[in-house]
């Protein structure tokens, strides 16, 4: 395991420099002054421009500009925002929840209901739930998540008033309920598309495992039908259907970003829209570093998870 | 299944049969465009792509009424005869606003596939010929360029590039080009592997020969699959960076735009949003259908676009045991 991981990582290494590269020549491709920006025009005079450049370091040349905020943002240091002055990773910390709630519900959502559709719908082949399950999954996966979104909205908001239609409330210590009240529909809005997948997957897989000899001889020795889809079927046939669960969660985190615009959540794309508006570059690098870094990270942990776990339990099976 | 299906000739084509007879020039075949358009989904599909297309042409002059036009006296309305989709909540004609808002939409999601195409397919062909060093750095930059979200990148490039739609496609474009070369150079590889491009190779062709006889010819399909499908792609992310009010001046109608101040109004108009939702999953819905009906058709030689993930990705599938049965006395060996 460790080698594997210590592998991974080392792939790794080129990847994140060049990504985190990008994302810092942002700043510089942006022929925005920010110093200009943040004295204002009538304190801009080239004197107070220039020094207030080398007081944030911006006269430097950009790789050692960029070596110097890679470093510090390895201790957790992204900088400040040029207009509030608040702390970059402070501002994401307080968003990040958001964006979290949404994205780990919306993966067991989709899991859920994607399991359970693929499973039914090969079990069922050929047969009238198996071909809505199919259409059911055509037609999502041509829907955005935003147009999903908006379609909950006006059904269980607008028209049913039975959830609210925006807004968060954080989770706290013995209430769930408000807290799911107000992530449920984002999170659903996003599963869709997960759950269309492992649907598709998971019938395709399974379809084929269960006409394995080994299935069939497990039906001849007489084993309860059950016992043989849960031990014997769906062990062989989930593998890539976890793949696909494992691989969307940090698509997902993408996807929360897009949901909060439609159900108005503080969360970091609008930190993200705001900070565009202004052209506030210590915050939007520094979403943008924490957004990858954290596609990258949990990949590499989720593939790192399935192959090991993949590899034991197939040993034991 | 569909493969196997009678050509009009009357002989049984099947994807191997074609690839054969495509190795040498002069011998007739159905090209698979030709008769994945003979399939039900992909005629609905050219259908609504060819009303698209003539919108995003003429949407502006089609327009029934000034997308622009304010009536105080018509807030809201539901369809009528006058306003056939209703009316906003300026009183501004509804379908109007989506016909001449339909070129802006559709032309940067165009440059998007472009940049993309551009940028990824000709590096995927290049990686085979290039070298082993050029296939590994190539590799490294459509990883990196992977772990950035693009829509997340996309707002961002706005932050530095200044709010306009065409800055915000560019790197959407960008972000889309790892998706050509991956398609491509495994397209690539595995043509460029088949025993006649050695066989060329021994006669002593060039290589740009080789590549324009041999590859692109058997390349181009999966590069047009994949068009269809990113096109798709770039039109949802064109939709909601609009939706989301980048680049984009707020009188200028676009799809993404007219959604966005429809469901300002949800309670007095909850219908509204449904029009413009509609219109992008329909348009987004026919060209994944064309490319599915292009994929069934072209066949074996067609590659999937693989999941826009990371290379972690593909390197866990080829671990984890496939759909295929029991564990093998191998992997237990290997596991132990």
């Amino acid at each position: 395991m460790l080698a594997r991981l210590g592998g991974g990582l080392a792939v790794l290494i080129p990847i994140v420099v060049l990504s985190t590269f990008i994302t810092y020549s942002l700043g510089a491709l942006s022929n925005s002054d920010p110093a200009a920006t943040i004295l204002g025009q009538d304190a801009a005079t080239p004197a107070a421009v220039a020094h207030l450049n080398h007081v944030l370091g911006l006269d430097r040349p950009l790789l050692v500009q960029y070596g110097d905020w890679l470093s510090r943002a390895v201790r957790g240091n992204l900088g400040a925002s040029y207009f509030t002055q608040i702390p970059v990773a402070q501002s994401i910390g307080q968003r990040l929840p958001v964006d979290l709630s949404i994205a780990i519900l919306a993966v067991l959502l989709g899991a859920l209901l994607g399991g359970v559709a693929g499973t039914l719908a090969a079990l069922r082949r050929g047969r009238w739930f198996d071909r809505g399950v199919t259409i059911a999954c055509s037609a999502v996966s041509t829907l955005p998540a935003f147009v999903v979104g908006i379609i909950l909205v006006v059904v269980f908001a607008v028209g049913a008033h039975l959830l609210p239609a925006n807004g968060y409330v954080p989770l706290a210590a013995g209430t769930t309920g408000p807290w799911l009240a107000h992530i449920i529909l984002p999170a659903l809005a996003l599963s869709l598309q997960l759950a269309a997948d492992v649907a598709r997957q998971l019938r395709t897989s399974l379809v084929g495992v269960l006409e394995q000899n080994y299935v069939t001889g497990a039906r001849v020795r007489g084993l309860p039908f059950r016992r043989i889809l849960f031990r014997h079927a769906l062990r062989n046939a989930a593998g890539p259907a976890l793949v696909i669960v494992g691989n969307d969660f940090p698509v997902m985190l993408a996807g929360a970003v897009a949901a909060e615009a439609v159900f108005s959540l503080p969360g970091l794309g609008q930190l993200l829209l705001q900070a565009a508006q202004n052209r506030d570059i210590p915050v939007v690098q520094g979403l943008l570093l924490i957004v990858s870094g954290f596609v990258v990270v949990v990949n590499l942990v989720v593939n790192v998870t399935l192959s090991v776990l993949y590899r034991t339990e197939g040993v034991s099976a | 299944m569909r493969a196997a299906r009678l050509s009009p000739g009357g002989t049984p084509r099947t994807p191997r049969g074609r690839a054969d007879s495509a190795a040498f020039p002069g011998t007739p075949r159905t090209p698979a465009r030709i008769s994945a358009l003979r399939l039900p989904s992909a005629r609905i599909a050219i259908v609504i792509l060819t009303l698209i297309a003539v919108a995003t042409a003429f949407g502006a002059v089609l327009a029934p009424q000034s997308p622009l036009a304010i009536d105080p006296g018509a807030l809201f309305q539901g369809p009528s005869p006058r306003h056939l989709l209703g009316t906003d909540y300026l009183g501004r004609d509804e379908l109007s606003r989506l016909l001449a808002g339909t070129r802006l939409s559709v032309a940067t999601a165009l440059e998007a596939v472009g940049i993309g195409l551009v940028l990824g397919a000709p590096l995927g062909i290049g990686c085979v010929f290039v070298g082993r060093w050029f296939d590994f750095a190539a590799n490294r930059v459509a990883d990196a360029l992977m772990t950035l979200p693009y829509l997340f990148f996309a707002v961002a490039v706005t932050a530095a590039l200044g709010n306009g739609l065409v800055q915000a496609m560019l790197p959407v474009g960008l972000l889309l080009a790892p998706g050509y070369f991956r398609i491509t150079r495994a397209a690539t590889l595995e043509f460029g592997r088949a025993q006649y491009v050695e066989a060329a190779t021994l006669l002593g062709a060039s290589k740009p020969y080789l590549i324009r006889v041999h590859v692109l010819r058997k390349v181009l399909p999966t590069i047009t699959v994949t068009t269809a499908t990113l096109t798709g792609a770039a039109l949802l992310s064109v939709s909601f960076l609009t939706f989301l009010g980048i680049g984009v001046q707020p009188p200028t109608p676009t799809w993404g735009g007219v959604l966005s101040s429809d469901l300002n109004y949800l309670n007095l108009a909850p219908w509204a949003p449904f029009i413009p939702g509609a219109l992008i999953a329909v348009t987004v819905g026919a060209l994944n259908a064309l490319a599915d009906a292009f994929r069934d058709r072209a066949g074996a030689g067609t590659l999937a676009l693989p999941e826009l993930t990371s290379p972690e990705a593909s390197a866990a599938a080829s671990t984890v045991p496939g759909t295929g049965g029991p564990v093998t006395s191998e992997e237990v060996a290997d596991a132990a």
